[in-house]
């Protein structure tokens, strides 16, 4: 019988918190078509990220999530700069933005080495596997708990109710961004907020898993979902499921094969992406959703 | 064969819209009266999407204004209601034709509430008109494109304005489809409501509308169809682009920037 | 300074070979991203950039060490897989173009940071080479690889001149070669094989993460100067040899930094420029010709207001007058009288502002323009005459002779415009 390892449970359960977190706002990244847009603002997120670290110090406080921020909203101001002021083309707008930006955060790391302590490779993937001993101490010493669990908690309470509070806006305004203009609906404002959101958990989540690879929990586990049906519940269910399936798995498996737990909840991620384009691609036919026969509706 | 309106619903006054630094509506000056069916024809690239859009706010015109119930847009949303193309949105979105109908009513309802009872029954009762209540729960990428036109018009049914704007409704759908949403057109009509349609074939368009348009990047005509469906404002409709402003329309476009901004 | 002064005068043979490696280097990526920038497909070597990174790692561990023929194979395998797998997706499912690159990108990456960290734990020392693949390391790029590498780029290069034309129908007009019985398939097959043979030449100097810039930067930066593509090309290959000599000075000079990053810098520097100075597309230029265009349309106006002034039975206006008729622009307005001036289409007679004689000729042509412009306005387009003046006050300073002349011709001549102003005409004085 298998003793309840702690550790075990407080990664799994983090690292499942950060995947839904992602895989809800990348819903609706994919039905805006904004999937690299969302890897780019991940990237580009970097320097605020560092410069966050050096004006705070050892302590990773509030600054690292305002230089995120501003570093997220910078850079769709730069790719929208570069769109419509020098006319240059969507897909290369996006690409020379975030790569210029994660390149100076790069830079920023190894000039600020002294005082910030990232490593280029953390960036990267992240560490979860640390995330037990690296806690949270009140002021009084008493211990809360991993540093890195309770910001995931507050990551998902807000994605979650960004989406439950927006979700008729979210949902018209990536069917039909003119119609909602028309009525009325602040679609630029939301398409902020979206972004916002992406950078936030960007940066919520990158101790953890690194910039890289929450592009793939931000589009993946949506990606797969949407194999299997159309209807948007269900998206959204299937969407967490995944996530949190890939979190156990992804955990267990790196511990076999001694890897990093973040890449292989990704590896196992494409794995289960790659088996269900397959099962739903025109020649095996499993699908969920209504039937495609004339069926009266049930209320 | 211009003809002005006392008291119009709608008052495009100068209007002119440029797309990409290309001028595609020059000075359109017309008023239209309450309660008609009313046609907008023209040659493709004429500008009948771009003034639509004008009119719904989606472009900003160059000069000129428009004034709906003799008031700006934005004092008057809930008032209009907009069917876009077809083809403007992705069919393979997640949602029920259900789904789509109701968000109709969000204009409505506001930021962060939720749609209830109420906005249900609204949108069954616009499925109900246009014939669609059985594929409620149907997924929209399962239907065809008669079927898909009558879910983007029940979504503006369920909107419930008194102004509708309709960019090509029947384009590429069937005649029995075309048929009913004609004669719905006309029910509504009936009941007070104005309806704008941009269409794309001249001889239908006799049967269908009252009054009509005719747009060639400027106003050719404006008025009851029998004033204005005649040999020669069809020629000056479709008998291709002014030469002129063809070459105008080059110069503009070889600035490096655009000459007809402030 | 010494550093610069070593560096730069080659005595280092070693340098000196890098430096030739990464312009070679430089030079075949450059190519290949240009024409991918061109065809739109600017995220799809970002994704291939990504996706070499499993193959690299297991390039390695089959060959116990940092064997370029097995890392080139291995990168060569992967990158094919997930270019196929691109292609296979987007005609077999549903999912949106950039959801797949996405999709196809990260979890390929991350499958390739499991190998990754896999071979750190192994302890072998040879892996602290691999990192160089993920942010670039020219410094480190040993002599004999780079036989490899610069052999695979001369490839390139050659490849994209010999089929020059082949890919530019790709690009720019796929379904016309294929109508002409080009076999466009097969070339596209080619064209992605050549794409990845420079992602894993371009991520020795710039990385795997940061390689899209390798391949989207320098030609949309050069895409500013010209239209033609064989200046276009040169230009971006121009703008990734200045690049990447420059971030591999850094890494010499700075043996921490890695290159990648420093390269990306620089292209996006050379691209800011672009963007600002370039003739005729750069933004300064616009706003410069906007400038322009607006001192001259001010002086057209002050041209036409001493013009009707002569209508009205005046010999001309003085200066405060000439101001009170543009209350906001008193500088533009004394500037257009001072170039006037200058230029003798304007006389200063004891205070008074006339037209010369060719000041009065010009002064009639726009005047004539404006209401030749409003009369079409008016007869051909149904427009009411209280709404042609504004559309005639912008194209008064547009229109060409040769316009003009299709106008007279088109209204035959007229003697008036929509509001009984006379039109002027050349003879008019006689």
């Amino acid at each position: 019988m298998m003793t309840f390892d702690q550790n075990a449970f407080l990664i799994i359960s983090t690292a499942s918190m950060i995947a839904i977190s992602c895989g809800l706002l990348g819903v609706f990244m994919m039905l805006r078509k904004m999937s690299m847009t969302g890897d780019a603002i991940s990237h580009a997120v970097l320097p605020g990220i560092v410069i966050g670290y050096f004006i705070s110090g050892s302590q990773r406080g509030v600054e690292v999530i305002i230089g995120a921020g501003l570093l997220g909203i910078l850079a769709t101001l730069i790719i929208d700069f570069l769109r419509k002021k020098a006319k240059v083309q969507l897909d290369a707008s996006i690409g020379i933005t975030f790569t210029l930006l994660f390149a100076i955060g790069i830079i920023l790391i190894n000039l600020l080495a002294y005082k910030v302590d990232l490593d280029q490779e953390c960036v990267l993937y992240g560490e979860i596997a640390y995330l037990p001993i690296d806690l949270w101490i009140t002021n009084s010493g008493f211990s809360m708990g991993p540093r890195i669990t309770w910001l995931a908690l507050l990551n998902l309470l807000l994605v979650g109710s960004f989406i439950f509070l927006l979700f008729k806006e979210l949902k018209l305004t990536s069917f039909d961004e003119g119609f909602g203009m028309v009525m009325g609906i602040p679609a630029g404002a939301i398409n902020l907020a979206l972004m916002s959101m992406v950078s936030y958990t960007t940066v919520s989540s990158f101790d953890a898993v690194g910039a890289i690879l929450v592009v793939a929990l931000l589009v993946v586990p949506p990606a797969t979902a949407f194999l299997w049906t159309k209807d948007i519940k269900s998206l959204i269910k299937l969407t967490i499921g995944i996530g949190i399936g890939i979190s156990v798995l992804g955990y267990y498996l790196a511990f076999l094969a001694d890897s990093s737990i973040a890449g292989m909840m990704v590896t196992v991620g494409g794995a289960v992406f790659l088996i269900s384009a397959v099962l739903t691609s025109k020649k095996f036919k499993f699908r969920l959703g209504t039937q495609s026969n004339q069926e009266a509706f049930n209320s | 064969m211009i003809k002005q309106v006392e008291n119009p619903l709608l008052e495009i006054h100068d209007l002119t819209v440029s797309y990409d630094q290309s001028p595609v509506l020059w000075n359109i000056d017309f008023s239209l009266p309450e309660g008609k069916l009313i046609g907008i024809l023209g040659p493709n690239g004429a500008g009948k999407s771009t003034l639509i859009k004008a009119i719904m706010g989606l472009v900003e015109p160059t000069g000129g204004y428009v004034k709906i119930f003799n008031k700006d847009l934005d004092q008057v949303r809930n008032r209009i209601s907009y069917v876009p193309q077809r083809e403007s949105v992705d069919w393979n979105f997640p949602a029920s034709v259900l789904d789509v109908v109701m968000m109709g009513t969000y204009g409505r309802l506001g930021l962060f509430k939720r749609p209830g009872k109420k906005e249900k029954d609204l949108a069954f009762s616009s499925l109900e008109k246009v014939g669609m209540t059985a594929f409620a729960k149907r997924q929209i990428s399962e239907l065809s494109g008669g079927q898909q036109q009558r879910v983007f018009i029940a979504r503006a049914l369920a909107q419930e304005a008194d102004l509708y704007l309709m960019d090509e409704p029947f384009a590429g759908v069937d005649m029995a489809t075309e048929t009913a949403i004609f004669q719905l057109l006309q029910e509504m009509t009936k009941e007070g409501k104005t309806v704008i349609v941009v269409h794309h074939d001249i001889h239908s368009a006799m049967t269908y509308f009252e009054w009509i348009i005719m747009l060639n990047l400027h106003l050719v005509a404006s008025g009851p169809k029998s004033d204005v469906v005649n040999e020669d404002l069809l020629r000056k409709t479709y008998g291709g682009k002014l030469n002129l402003l063809t070459k105008v329309t080059e110069i503009i476009r070889q600035q490096e920037f655009n000459p007809l901004k402030n | 300074m010494e550093d610069f002064l070593y560096f730069f005068s080659f005595q280092d043979s070693s340098i000196a070979f890098i430096v030739l490696g990464i312009t070679i280097l430089g030079i075949g990526s450059a190519y290949v991203g240009t024409f991918s920038f061109l065809d739109n497909k600017a995220l799809l070597g970002d994704a291939i950039s990504h996706s070499v990174l499993p193959g690299i790692c297991l390039g390695f561990l089959l060959a116990g060490e940092k064997n370029p023929l097995y890392i080139v194979g291995g990168a060569i395998i992967s990158g094919s897989a997930a270019t196929f797998l691109t292609s296979w997706l987007k005609s077999n499912t549903k999912l949106s173009e950039d959801s797949i690159i996405a999709t196809v990108l990260s979890t390929f990456f991350g499958f390739g940071i499991v190998l990754l960290t896999v071979i750190q734990k192994t302890g072998n020392p040879e892996m602290a080479g691999l990192n160089q693949f993920i942010f670039g390391n020219a410094i480190g790029i040993l002599e004999e690889d780079l036989w490899v590498y610069g052999g695979l780029s001369l490839i390139i290069i050659l490849s994209l001149s010999l089929l020059m034309k082949e890919f530019s129908l790709l690009v720019f007009n796929q379904e016309f070669g294929r109508a002409i019985g080009y076999p466009m398939d097969f070339i596209r097959l080619v064209f992605n094989i050549l794409m990845i043979l420079s992602v894993v030449i371009g991520i020795q100097a710039i990385g795997v993460v940061l390689m899209a810039a390798l391949l989207i930067t320098p030609g949309a930066a050069a895409r500013f100067w010209t239209d033609r593509l064989s200046t276009l090309l040169i230009l971006a290959g121009l703008f990734a040899v200045i690049s990447g000599i420059t971030g591999t000075y850094i890494s010499f000079v700075l043996p921490k930094m890695p290159t990648g990053p420093w390269v990306v810098v620089c292209l996006s520097f050379l691209a800011l420029i672009s963007f600002l100075f370039a003739p005729k597309k750069g933004i300064l230029f616009r706003y410069i010709s906007r400038r322009k265009y607006l001192r001259k349309t001010h002086r057209d106006h002050v041209l036409k207001s001493l013009f009707k002034a002569t209508e009205e039975g005046k010999k001309g206006l003085n200066k405060n007058e000439l101001l009170s008729l543009y209350p906001h622009h008193k500088k533009e307005t004394l500037g257009s009288i001072s170039y006037l001036l200058k230029h003798n289409q304007l006389n200063n007679i004891q205070g008074l502002i006339e037209l010369s004689e060719s000041g009065k000729t010009e002064a009639k042509r726009i005047v004539r323009l404006h209401r030749l412009w409003e009369s079409y306005l008016n007869e051909y387009m149904n427009i009411a005459p209280d709404h042609v003046h504004d559309s005639a006050e912008k194209l008064e300073h547009l229109i060409t002779p040769e316009l003009e002349e299709l106008l007279d011709n088109r209204l035959r001549y007229p003697k008036l415009d929509p509001h009984q102003e006379n039109i002027p005409r050349d003879h008019d004085d006689i």
